[in-house]
Parts: C-alpha cells; structure tokens; sequence
C-alpha cells in the first residue's frame, strides 16, 4: 500500500491545498470538510476511502463543492501523519484516511507520534482480514494450507500489501499459530511485501507467492471472476451477499479474526466545535442508504464509531495490537 | 551535452570530481550500516545503498585515474552572475511564504531581468508584467493558491 | 459483442461532434500546461476533474477531456524538451538528447513535427496491441515476478552507457549517483529513515519532478548565463512542422521499432512510459551503431523515445485496466481519474464494463489524432514565444518552474533542494557527465530495490532465486550483450580517434 516506489503524483495534491489559504486566514468558523488526504497511492483500501467518502459528503450535500482527494503515501501512512501533526495540525476542512493497519504502525511506534497526536473522527465500515490460494494452487484448504506450514514454514511464501510485522502479516502469524506453529519457528517463514493486495493477488496468479493475505475488499473483484481461491475469511460470522458463502477461519476450528477497520482522523489541535462539527457530518453520511450501498458493494461491513467512544476505541485497538506484537515478536 | 562544444582535458576537474564522488561512496556505505535491518526482513535496508555505492566508488577512483574531458569553466564575469541568480532564487524561495507571493515575485522577476542583460526600463515594466501573469496563472487559471501577503485577508 | 464492435461503437461516440469539440480544448489546454516546466498532466488533469464535474459532464465526455488534456500536457512536455532542453515531464528526457540539438540547428520544427507523427504511430500501436492481445498480454506479464523485475532494470541500467556520446565510466557514475539518491528517505520496508539526517521533508524521498526540473531547468539557466547573448538570442528558429511530417516517413523502421519496445515495456506494470522511452532510444541508437548521429541531432533519436514513450503508456493500460495495478506515475493519474468517476478497474472490468474501456481507448486514440493536428498551428506559436529576448525568456522559464515546484507541496524547501539540483545538474553537465541517467536512477531505483529485496524475501535470502527463471537468465544475457557490444564499441571509437 505505502511508498514512492509507483512515483505517484505527489502533485495532485497540489490543487487540493485551495482550501488551506482560506482556513489559515479564517480560524474561528467552522468550514466544512474539503479535503481527504489518503496516506497511499490510488487504488488501495485508504484511497477507496477517501475517494468513496468523498464523493458521497459531495453527492449528500453535506459539504459544499468538491471534497478533493490527496494522495500522500509513504512508511505506510508515517509521511502523512507527520505532515499534518507538523502543518495542518488546526486545518478544521481536513481529515485523513487511516484504519487498523495505522493502528498497527501507532502500536509498533512507526509514527512520529501516538494517539494523542492527532483527533480520531470516526469510523464507517470494517474490512474483513481473507487468505487466499491461486485458483490452481494444491491448497484446497485452510487445513492443508496451514499443515504445510506447521510441517516446514519455510516451504509457502505468503504475501500481502503490508510489510513484515504489519497488520496483514499479523494476520496470517495468528493464523499459523493456531495451527500449532511453535514461536521460535515464526521467523522462518516468508514473508513478501507487495504495493497493496491487488499486486500480491496478481503476483500470486503469476506463481511467484503461494499465499496471499489482505482484505476482502481490496480484492473482492478477483475473488468473484474465480482466479484466487479463498480459503476463510477472518470474521467472526459468515459475511452478508455476496460472500456469505466464504467460510470463517473459526468455523474451520481456528480461533483467528482480523478486521481492518476504516476511519478518519484529524489535526490535533482543531477545536472541540470543529471536531464535533466533523464527526457531525461524518456521521450523517454513516446514515444514509447510500453509505451502506457503497461499502456493501466493496465488502465493507457498515459499523458505525465517532467522536469520544471512537476515540476510546483507537486507545484500546493499539494497546490490543501492541500486546499481539509483543507476542509474536514483532517488538520487544 | 548541448553545450559550446568548447570541450578540454580539464585532468583537475574530473579529479575533484572524482575525489568528491569517491567520499560520498565511502560516505554512504558507511551510514548504510546503521541502517538497522527489521522484523523478518533477509535484505535490510542497508544492502541496496551498499550495492549501490560500490560501483560508484569503484568508478569515481577510476574517473580521478583516468580523467576525461570537461567544457570549458565560466570567466569570473559569469560566475559571478549565475551565483547572483542563484542567491536571489535562493532569497526569493525565503521569502516567498512570509512576505506573501505578489510582492516577492515582482522584485525576483525585476532583478531576475536585470541579471539576464535587460535595462532598468526594461526589466520593471516588464517585471511586473511576468510577475502578475504568473500570479493571475497559478492563482486563477490554474487554481492552485499561492501564499498570500501578511496582513490580507483573501 | 465482441471486442471490435464495442471499438467501433467506442469510435461512433467519441468521434460526436460535442466530444470533439472537448478534445480539442482538452489538448490545447494540456499542451500550453505540459509546456511549462513543472507543471505536468497532474496540474492539468487535477484542474479539469473539477470544471468536468460542474459542468456535469457525462462520464463518456469527461473522460475524452480528461484524456485530451492528459495527452495533450504529454505532447507539451516535449515541445519544451525540443526548444528549450527543459523537459516537461518524465517521458520527455529522452527526447532532449537530439530534440534539442536538431533546435539549435535550425530544426526545431522538423523535430516536433517528426515527435508528433512518432507519437501517433506509437499510441496506433499500443491501441492495437492492447485490442488484439490484451487478454494474452495479462498472463505474459504475470509471470513476471519479482526476480523478473530486478533483471529489468539491471536490463535497463547496464544499457545507460549508451545514453549519451560521452564517457561509459560518466554515464555509470551518474546513473549509481541517481539510484543512491533514490534511496534517500523512509524505507516502506522496514520503516528505516535513510539519509535523512534528521529533515522531516526528506522522509518521503527525493521528489523526481523537483530533481528533473533542477537539473535541467535550472542548469540550463546557469549554463545560459555564460553565452555569448548576441548569439544565443539569434541562435532559435523554428521553421515549420511540415517537412518532420514528411521526414518520418524516412523513420517509419525506427518509429516502429520504437513502438514495439515501448508497448512491450508498457505492459509490465512498474516499468512505464520512462523506460519504454529510455529502451527504445537505447536500443534505436545500437541498432545503428557509427552509422547515427545520435546526440547530435540525429532525427531518429527524436522519433524512437516519441513512439515508445506513447505505446508505453497505452500499453500500460493493460496492467492498469485488467489488473488495477498502475504501472508508472501517469497511468495513477488515469487510475485516480477512473476511480473519480466510479469505475473500479480490475479483472472484471472488461467483461462488466466494456464500452468504458473501449470507450477510454477510442478517447486515446482521439486525443492523438487531434495532438497530430493541432501540431501545425503550436509550432508558430511556441515558434513566436521563442522569438521574445533571452532576458524575458529566460526568467519566465525560471520562476514558471519556481512556482511550479512550489505548488507541488506548498513548500519551500522543494524550491532549495531543486537549486541544489541545479547546481548539481551544472556541476554534472561542466564535466560532460549526462543527467538523463541521474534522473533514471531516482525514478527506477526504488523499483529497483523492492523487488530485489521481494524476491530475497520470497526465497529466503538465497540469491540463487536471481536467475532461476528462463526469462530472468534470457533478460540478462540480453543485457551482457549489449554491455559487451557498447563497450566493444566506445573502445573501437576510441582507436580510430587516437
């Protein structure tokens, strides 16, 4: 998901500054949002985000005009993080896409900074962790992928959109050590970054990866032309239509969920007015039938959490994420 | 490459070059290896700069060995103005954010000019006339806004 | 339907007289804002999505502009590359090595009408291939993996000696020097700040546009400061674009060389336009061997990047339509504009949304046909903007890319650390050591290294994984060739000078 490595147009975020002049000049009122800055490249999960949420605060008319989009990626959300705690701090009209993978680099201390750094808005839907096999691949299922990988962890290479020690990297650890994988083993096996899970899907269907985990909605379109084959969802029920036929990881006696919640944030030193306006708006647009439609269509759960419970929320989410780290051995 | 093709055996620029290049190699190599390797990861983020500086090293000792050709260096007359310039652009980019875009531009674009051969009556109508085009093309036709004077509000 | 008839039907919509109207203001617009240094089709298409939008455009129409203009700030970009040695945006870098040379000869024209045509011809190629072969194109490109990747541009790099007329060991350095600089900032892997020294602005890497503008922008401006004014103000003219017209005609091999190069290194998500130009004028420039003047104006130096960086970025489509990867930064600002517009690409988007994607292909195709027309009447005009005194010209260059750059991040540390590339870029070009591979360098590097250390990842840390595929060992024994045969070469062209 992160990094200059696809030269993105760093510049288009040029353009979407017009509000910033009239924000600094007019502290006090309250404006409403008009710029989502999505810590990646276009295409990926905060990207979607962004430009879905968008839309919809333009097409409800919760905003006037356009919410521009900004593209702003690298270490994983760590460059956007930094340029709004060290710039836009105040910047009432901007909010910033992040999820439980910025949760996983705030637990890992990636972040120049920590929760108390920024304004946590709310969240609007859930991403739901999935592994997923090449449609001919020997994995039939769960099981026998996770037995090859607890007879000789180094014998799959897995890969996902995040990197060692990320939140899609947690995941399938979790997973593997539920199926009896010792601890000291963890580290033999292959772990492989890609730009966001469309490339790993994509590398996965070229046989270079064996494995891929990531969130279903990222991928959701490979999962329904039949080129990957999943092998469980990390959920801990069945999905709603269309993948309510997917089988959970616990229903196949693996006692593993992953969510990746979607949300925003915003500087950390916006007004409790501004802050409350946001959450405001964010949650209208939480209500309508458009915002289900939307996230139904790219495998997103709808799940509403703003303001201070949301805040209490991204605490609890980042000690839990540390503490799992901390037992894997991802930190010390 | 697109030069006067006024090209010489300068041996000393190519060393000086070389020397410094053979220093940002050894430079570079050497930070490389605090660079510390992550969780899970067989090639750490020091390997590449490594890989990278060797041939760069190897080549830069190679350039100060044999040296090669160089264009011919400026007199003092054009140095002198192309460090002008370049103190200006460097003076105008300090003060583009604090004084505001408009007033800053209009003295970059005069002096700008005048060091580019123009007369004074050239360079201020003119100057001006660069300065507010620019200003009316970023801001209006562009729409990209540009830092405003202190003081104004927009 | 099958493919052909969604084409036509694609054709019959945007060949409306209303969508041709659009195309021609989208290439006008997109050629004056990719003529100026700095400002590429991201200003220019980020400028349109919102005036799209607001005139409610429907999603057929916005896109034919929005291609226009992307096309259009394409072509601009080389129009400064060709008269003024500043390229506009990426792609264009190849085409300063003779675009620029033929304008001080007195054959600018020539070169933008001859730029235009292998233009065309490139993106009738890449309209073609991506018609015929996309399907069959999708499974090829993915048995490109990591590994794969890595011998690319070790393919890409070993071929940089031949980039310009002067030294082997100078074009090396200055390609180690690019991709050391592409290291600088944090690492995505590992989280590791590298060469930063401590500046936060630094943490996303070196800016490539910030680079290419400093280093050719800027230095050209150093540079002109020390000529002989009378001579350099009498120095330009343009002429007409007609006989570079006729003149491809002599070119057409090379044209279509170049064409199939760069669509072949389209379709490899990661490699892009950049590559697809940098290759073919590589491989063109081989190809002839003594017998060209490349570096000298030679017009076929002009006409191989023009085909390839054009049938690069249509066959980048590919990748970034049936597989939602975008292969270079250009294709992201496709992507981006898709996704503004509510279509998803991905490996459903052909067989659930065809006339979109044909529709986007006719667009294309268009938008070249209108560049190829609009070429005559650009040329008087840029013809007549050259005509005004150095004193004026140059300064307007100069802070267009000051402002430019600014407005990237709003910031003005961008404006310091593009004079420091001009002064490096000066530096550079005194001592006959080429830029071209300096800005490859930062822009590939990164690839470069991510797929090194993936495919490391992938096999444990065993490096044997390098060469463990047929077309990883092919793609390097290709690259030994042409290392050796360019060597061979510089050494024979010594000896005959003494």
């Amino acid at each position: 998901m992160p990094s200059k490595v696809f030269m993105t147009p760093r510049r288009l975020m040029a353009p979407a500054l017009l509000g910033l002049g009239l924000a600094v000049s007019l502290p006090s009122q309250a404006l409403p949002i008009d710029e989502c800055i999505a810590p990646a490249d276009p295409g990926g999960g905060w990207d979607f985000t962004c430009r879905s949420v968008g839309k919809l605060l333009r097409d409800l008319e919760l905003v006037e005009g356009n919410v521009q989009v900004t593209n702003m990626p690298g270490g994983v959300g760590a460059v956007a993080f930094s340029n709004v705690a060290g710039k836009r701090a105040d910047d009432s009209n901007l909010m910033v896409a992040t999820s439980t993978v910025g949760m996983t680099q705030i637990a890992q201390g990636r972040y120049p900074g920590d929760a108390d750094t920024m304004r946590w808005l709310a969240m609007l839907g859930t991403d739901v962790g999935v592994i997923l096999v090449d449609d001919d691949s020997p994995y039939e299922s769960l099981d026998q992928l996770l037995e090859a990988i607890v007879d000789d962890p180094t014998a799959v290479a897995m890969a996902g959109s995040s990197g060692a020690g990320g939140w899609d990297h947690i995941r399938a650890l979790r997973l593997a050590k539920a199926a009896g994988l010792p601890g000291d083993q963890i580290s033999a096996l292959r772990w492989v970054q890609f730009d966001g899970g469309g490339p790993a899907v994509t590398q996965m269907m070229g046989g270079h990866v064996d494995a891929v985990s990531t969130d279903l909605g990222e991928i959701a379109g490979f999962i329904e032309s039949g080129d990957v084959r999943p092998l469980a969802v990390l959920s801990d029920e069945p999905l709603p239509e269309p993948f309510e036929e997917l089988p959970t990881a616990v229903s196949q006696g693996y006692d593993v969920t992953g969510y990746n919640w979607r949300g925003f944030y915003t500087g950390g030193e916006v007004s409790d007015a501004d802050y409350a306006a946001m959450v405001e708006t964010l949650e209208a647009l939480y209500q309508s039938d458009e915002w289900k439609e939307v996230a139904a269509q790219n495998g997103l759960v709808p799940l509403w959490r703003g303001g201070e419970d949301f805040n209490d929320f991204v605490r609890e989410s980042i000690d839990n994420v540390e503490a799992i780290s901390r037992e894997i051995g991802v930190i010390q | 490459m697109s030069d006067d093709a006024e090209t010489s055996h300068a041996a000393l620029g190519d060393r000086i070059a070389g020397a410094v290049l053979a220093l940002l190699a050894l430079g570079a190599w050497w930070h490389a290896q605090s660079f510390v390797t992550g969780f899970m990861q067989p090639v750490g983020p020091g390997v590449f700069p490594q890989l990278v500086s060797v041939p760069l090293g190897l080549l830069a000792v190679y350039l100060i060995a044999r040296p090669g050709l160089n264009q011919r260096w400026p007199d003092a007359a054009a140095l002198c103005r192309q460090l002008g310039v370049l103190l200006l652009l460097g003076t105008y980019a300090a003060f583009l954010e604090p004084c505001g875009f408009i007033p800053s531009t209009l003295v970059a674009t005069v002096v700008l000019m005048r060091l580019f051969g123009a007369h004074w009556r050239q360079a201020l109508p003119y100057g001006l006339l660069l300065g507010l085009a620019l200003y009316a093309l970023f801001e209006f036709a562009l729409g990209i806004p540009l830092p405003d004077m202190p003081g104004l509000k927009v | 339907m099958d493919i052909f008839d969604f084409l036509v039907h694609g054709f019959a919509v945007a060949l409306q007289p209303q969508h041709l109207l659009l195309a021609l203001i989208g290439c006008t617009i997109g050629t004056l804002i990719g003529a100026l240094p700095g400002l590429g089709p991201v200003n220019g298409v980020a400028l349109l999505i919102p005036l799209a939008f607001n005139f409610g455009l429907a999603p057929t129409a916005a896109l034919i502009l929005l291609v226009s203009v992307y096309y259009g700030c394409m072509y601009g970009g080389r129009i400064s590359s060709i008269v003024l040695n500043i390229p506009g945006d990426e792609p264009a870098m190849m085409t300063t090595l003779d675009g620029f040379p033929m304008a001080r000869a007195g054959r600018g024209g020539e070169a933008l009408g001859l730029s235009a045509v292998a233009s065309f011809v490139g993106a009738t190629v890449a309209t073609i291939g991506l018609t015929l072969f996309a399907p069959l194109l999708v499974t090829v490109a993915i048995r490109f993996g990591p590994a794969e990747y890595f011998a690319l541009f070790v393919l890409a790099f070993a071929t940089i000696g031949g980039v310009t007329t002067g030294s082997f060991t100078k074009s090396f350095i200055a390609a180690s020097l690019g991709l050391l600089l592409g290291t600088v900032g944090i690492d995505p892997v590992s989280g590791v700040a590298r060469y930063t020294f401590g500046w936060y602005e630094l943490y996303d890497g070196i800016d490539y546009i910030v680079a290419l503008v400093g280093l050719f922008a800027v230095s050209e401006c150093l540079l002109f400061l020390e000529r002989d004014r009378d001579k350099a103000d009498a120095a330009m003219r343009i002429g007409s674009a007609v006989p570079g017209m006729r003149r491809s005609l002599d070119c057409a091999p090379t044209i279509g060389r170049g064409s199939v190069i760069g669509f072949i290194s389209g379709v490899l998500p990661g490699a892009g336009a950049s590559l697809g130009s940098f290759l073919s004028y590589v491989l063109e420039k081989r190809w002839w061997g003594a017998k060209g003047k490349f570096g000298e104006g030679d017009p076929r130096g002009v006409a191989a990047p023009e085909a390839g960086n054009n049938a690069a970025a249509g066959g980048a489509l590919i990748p970034m339509l049936s597989l939602g990867i975008p292969g270079s930064g250009t294709t992201a600002i496709l992507l981006a504009l898709l996704l503004s517009m509510n279509i998803t690409p991905g490996p459903l988007l052909f067989e659930q949304q065809p006339d979109m994607v044909w529709g986007l292909v006719a667009a294309l195709f268009i938008g070249n046909v209108m560049l190829l027309v609009l070429n005559i009447p650009l040329v008087g005009f840029f013809a007549k903007v050259l005509q005004a005194p150095s004193w004026f010209l140059m300064p307007m260059v100069t802070l267009v890319a000051f402002v430019g750059i600014y407005s990237l991040n709003n910031s003005a540390f961008d404006l310091y650390m593009m004079l420091a590339f001009g002064v490096l870029g000066y530096g550079l070009r005194k001592l006959e050591i080429p830029t071209v591979p300096v800005v490859l360098g930062l822009l590939l590097g990164g690839q470069m290294e991510f797929n090194l250390r993936r495919a490391m990842s992938i096999s444990g840390g065993d490096w044997s994984i390098l060469v463990n595929s047929g077309i990883s060992i092919g793609i390097y024994l290709f690259a030994g060739t042409l290392l050796l045969a360019g060597l061979m070469y510089a050494l024979l062209l010594k000896r005959r000078l003494g």
